[in-house]
């Protein structure tokens, strides 16, 4: 592990200094403009890229790699001896992953993106009568894209969580005679699946992936930030804000819909994913490196760069109103139950009012174009 | 202004109306008449909701165009049902309306049917049957194909030549080995060849309004049978009026819920008027059919034809539009740095469903569709035809010309209609 960060520190020092040296084009000037100060310094995408590439995003990864293999642990020892108490420890394991996915899940972009990988890993609400199927089956295509909904976290919270209301009960249906085979059998593949996927994407990034990545610093719509600020924002809007809270509140439907939350069979976990998932995403904008405070180079130093730094300081503080407003909430499930969730509806209103600071203001700043628009439904 | 009859050329006629009944709306709500000078109608009016009566009770009904629609939902939603093991035969069934097919048990007593009025109108197969009954066994096909090619291979990953299932977002497609989504070109094919051929070339044609002794008992409030009040003619009207409103929850206002109210026309042209290029285009429809209802109830017929003509052009731009939209729509999934084939599948079958449509297009003072059959033909043969796998080679630069295509009579550029923006 060691060896590895040291090739990870040396690779980002070599680029850094490969870069510095290179031409104009790899280079965004900040002194444009008619009221520029003359600074005079210049942005480098590629430091950027580094950053998110070696600080953030392939840590992460890692670290998904290691929560998969113990979820995968407790399994065997759940299989082996299907008891409360190794239930208990298997679900532990569960979350925790589902917690560093969270830090994952927004890197939709080269090899996750050509896999479709959020998309088989994390659809909510999962089919409960398919994944009841496949279990069946035995041998169900877990590549169809019509398991996609009866696979990955959902489904485990299913298997897990929502089999049965106790422990007692859930261990008796995986030891009974008649399905209890089939339902390990069934957990082990969803695991194995969510492994295999997860190391196809890490051992794309750690092989040519990241270096192509990061050597694509210009600033036209196909060069690296500019495309992957937009898939930022597009996971900012649909799947953060969308899919964890405005879906289940009724935003888009009029009325509630409790069976759209995250961890629809465990109590107030998907609050904490919620939270989880608005410190990733604040994290990377001011490019903190995974799973530590150390700040490397972000969106907010970009938008510094070109004397942005009110927005910056907007954007931040954003995030953090959203966050207080949530942290004075129930949990997601007792708020539901409420016909109107106003409260949950205002907390909703704060994490809606990133979207025009991010969308709007920053991209303008940063002479980004969207790339995405909102579908029209069929 | 004064009307000269028969010495303006029918477009200058035309606009020369359409001036007229603007300038009597707008003044509609004066209470003499002395400032309007239209020889024939005088004393024109147009209410603001599809409202009419005679002796106190409603002149407006169009069952079967409400029921038409019901069984097109519950067939299009039939597609789909992969469990059904005689999919073909249950299709087939609910197409034609044998066998008790539906859920809704009004639907199965109804002697109405979907088949046999699909390609029917007065105007374009009356003397064509040869075409209709092409038309309708294109439409058979589809059904069939959806049974026997895509239905055996559901689980199996679709690709080059080979059907099967494939991803699009969260949703599943179901795709032959040419990437088409059978139930898609149905479903749009049925706006151009139920819906619309309905409504443009025979409900609102002079020559179906005209027949027989409709004007004589139009002009006599002559009851079309002993149960109601209305007119033949004025049925008649009604009935295109079905065709794009019958399942509205708000049948004299429509548009209200236009564009939420069913998966047909009503959908299409509430979905173009949300793009705001073309905002606006419900409102001149659903005024159009106003106008000319009140015009054919006060025996108005040259302000009626007039409408007739609104109804055709915009309502044809509807179809077009949205043809152009998904193609587009296709072409930036394909072009996207790795190709959404699954996103651009559903987008271009729905997209060559409503080229199906294209050819029940009317030209407004025309007897003519926007595009005939066999130029309908040429687009699907060009969209397919890039390579041996239809869809899985289909290229940009295809889309964007038989985008530019369909565009070229109509008054609307690629790009307005190629987003909802």
């Amino acid at each position: 592990m060691k060896t590895f960060f040291n090739i990870l520190i040396c690779s980002f020092i070599i680029l850094g200094c490969s870069s510095s040296g290179s031409n104009s084009d790899d280079d965004v000037s900040t002194n444009n403009g008619s009221d520029n100060i003359s600074s005079g310094t210049t942005f480098q995408r590629s430091e950027l890229l580094a950053n998110w590439s070696d600080n953030i995003i392939i840590p992460a990864y890692q670290s998904l790699t290691e929560a998969l293999d113990n979820l995968n642990t407790s399994f065997v020892l759940f299989s082996n001896d299907t008891s409360e108490s190794n239930l208990v420890a298997l679900r532990t394991a569960w979350i925790e992953a589902y917690f560093v996915w969270q830090r994952v899940s927004m890197f939709e972009i080269g090899p996750a993106e050509n896999i479709d990988y959020r998309l088989n890993m994390n659809i909510f609400p999962a089919d409960t009568a398919q994944i009841n199927a496949n279990v069946n089956i035995g041998n169900a295509d877990l590549s169809l894209p019509s398991n996609r909904d009866a696979k990955g976290f959902p489904a485990l919270d299913y298997l897990l969580n929502g089999l049965a209301d106790t422990d007692a009960s859930i261990v008796a249906r995986f030891t009974s005679a008649t399905d209890g085979g089939n339902l390990l059998n069934y957990t082990e593949r969803l695991i194995l699946d969510m492994q295999s996927l997860t190391n196809q994407v890490l051992t794309q990034w750690t092989g040519v992936f990241r270096d192509q990545f990061v050597a694509n610093d210009g600033s036209s719509s196909t060069a690296s930030v500019d495309r992957y600020i937009n898939d930022y924002i597009f996971y900012y809007e649909r799947f953060f804000r969308a899919g964890k809270v405005g879906i289940p509140a009724g935003v888009f439907s009029g009325s509630t819909r409790p069976q759209n939350l995250e961890a629809l069979h465990i109590g107030t976990l998907s609050n904490d994913l919620f939270f989880e998932a608005l410190d990733a995403i604040q994290d990377f904008f001011n490019g903190v490196a995974f799973n530590t405070s150390s700040n490397g180079i972000g969106l907010d130093d970009y938008l510094n760069s070109t004397n942005n730094n009110e927005l910056t300081t907007l954007i931040n503080s954003q995030y953090n109103t959203a966050r207080n407003a949530f942290l004075g909430l129930n949990s997601f499930q007792v708020e539901l139950e409420n016909t109107v969730p106003t409260s949950l509806l205002e907390a909703y209103d704060e994490i809606q009012r990133v979207i025009p600071l991010i969308k709007v203001d920053m991209l303008s700043a940063l002479n980004i174009n969207v790339d995405f628009q909102d579908a029209d439904g069929d | 202004m004064k009307l000269i009859k028969n010495t303006m050329k029918p477009i200058t006629q035309f606009f020369a109306l359409t001036f007229t009944i603007l300038m009597l709306n707008s003044c509609s709500t004066d209470d003499d008449d002395s400032s309007i000078s239209l020889p024939d109608a005088p004393n024109f009016e147009v209410p603001t909701s599809y409202t009419f009566e005679r002796s106190g009770q409603s002149t407006v009904n169009f069952p079967g165009q409400t029921q038409r629609i019901l069984m097109g939902e519950e067939l299009i939603n039939a597609f789909l049902d992969f469990n059904d093991t005689a999919l073909e035969e249950t299709l087939a069934n609910m197409f034609a309306n044998e066998n008790a097919p539906f859920q809704n048990q009004e639907l199965n007593a109804s002697s109405r049917q979907i088949r046999n009025t699909l390609a029917d109108s007065e105007d374009f197969f009356l003397n064509n049957n040869a075409e209709a009954a092409i038309l309708r066994a294109q439409f058979d096909s589809y059904i069939s194909n959806q049974a026997t090619i895509v239905q055996p291979n559901i689980n199996t990953a679709a690709s080059p030549g080979q059907a099967g299932q494939i991803a699009d977002g969260t949703n599943t497609r179901y795709v032959s080995g040419q990437g088409l989504e059978f139930n898609q070109l149905f479903t749009k094919g049925l706006v151009g060849g139920l819906m619309l051929d309905q409504i443009v070339n025979n409900y609102v044609s002079a020559s179906l309004l005209d027949a027989g002794d409709n004007r004589e008992t139009n002009d006599n409030q002559v009851p079309r049978n002993a149960n109601g009040t209305d007119t033949q003619m004025e049925h008649n009207w009604d009935e295109a009026y079905g065709y794009l409103y019958g399942v509205s929850p708000n049948q004299a206002t429509p548009n209200t819920t236009i564009g939420d109210d069913d998966n047909f026309l009503n959908r299409y042209t509430g979905l173009v008027d949300r793009d705001p290029d073309f905002n606006g285009i419900a409102n001149d429809i659903f005024q159009a059919f106003l106008t000319g209802r009140a015009a054919i109830s006060q025996s108005q017929y040259e302000i009626r034809d007039a409408q007739a003509e609104i109804i055709r052009e915009r309502l044809s731009t509807v179809i077009a539009i949205r043809a152009v939209f998904y193609l587009q729509q296709g072409r930036s999934a394909l072009e996207l740095p790795t190709p959404d084939f699954g996103a651009a599948f559903h987008d271009i079958s729905e997209g060559l469903g409503f080229i199906v449509s294209l050819q029940f297009t009317r030209q407004p003072n025309s007897t003519q569709p926007y595009f005939t059959r066999s130029e309908v033909d040429t687009f699907i043969d060009m969209v397919l035809g890039d390579g041996n796998n239809g869809l899985w080679d289909v290229t940009p630069q295809t889309l964007n010309t038989v985008s530019e295509a369909i565009a070229s009579p109509f008054n609307f550029t690629v790009s307005q209609a190629g987003d909802s923006n």
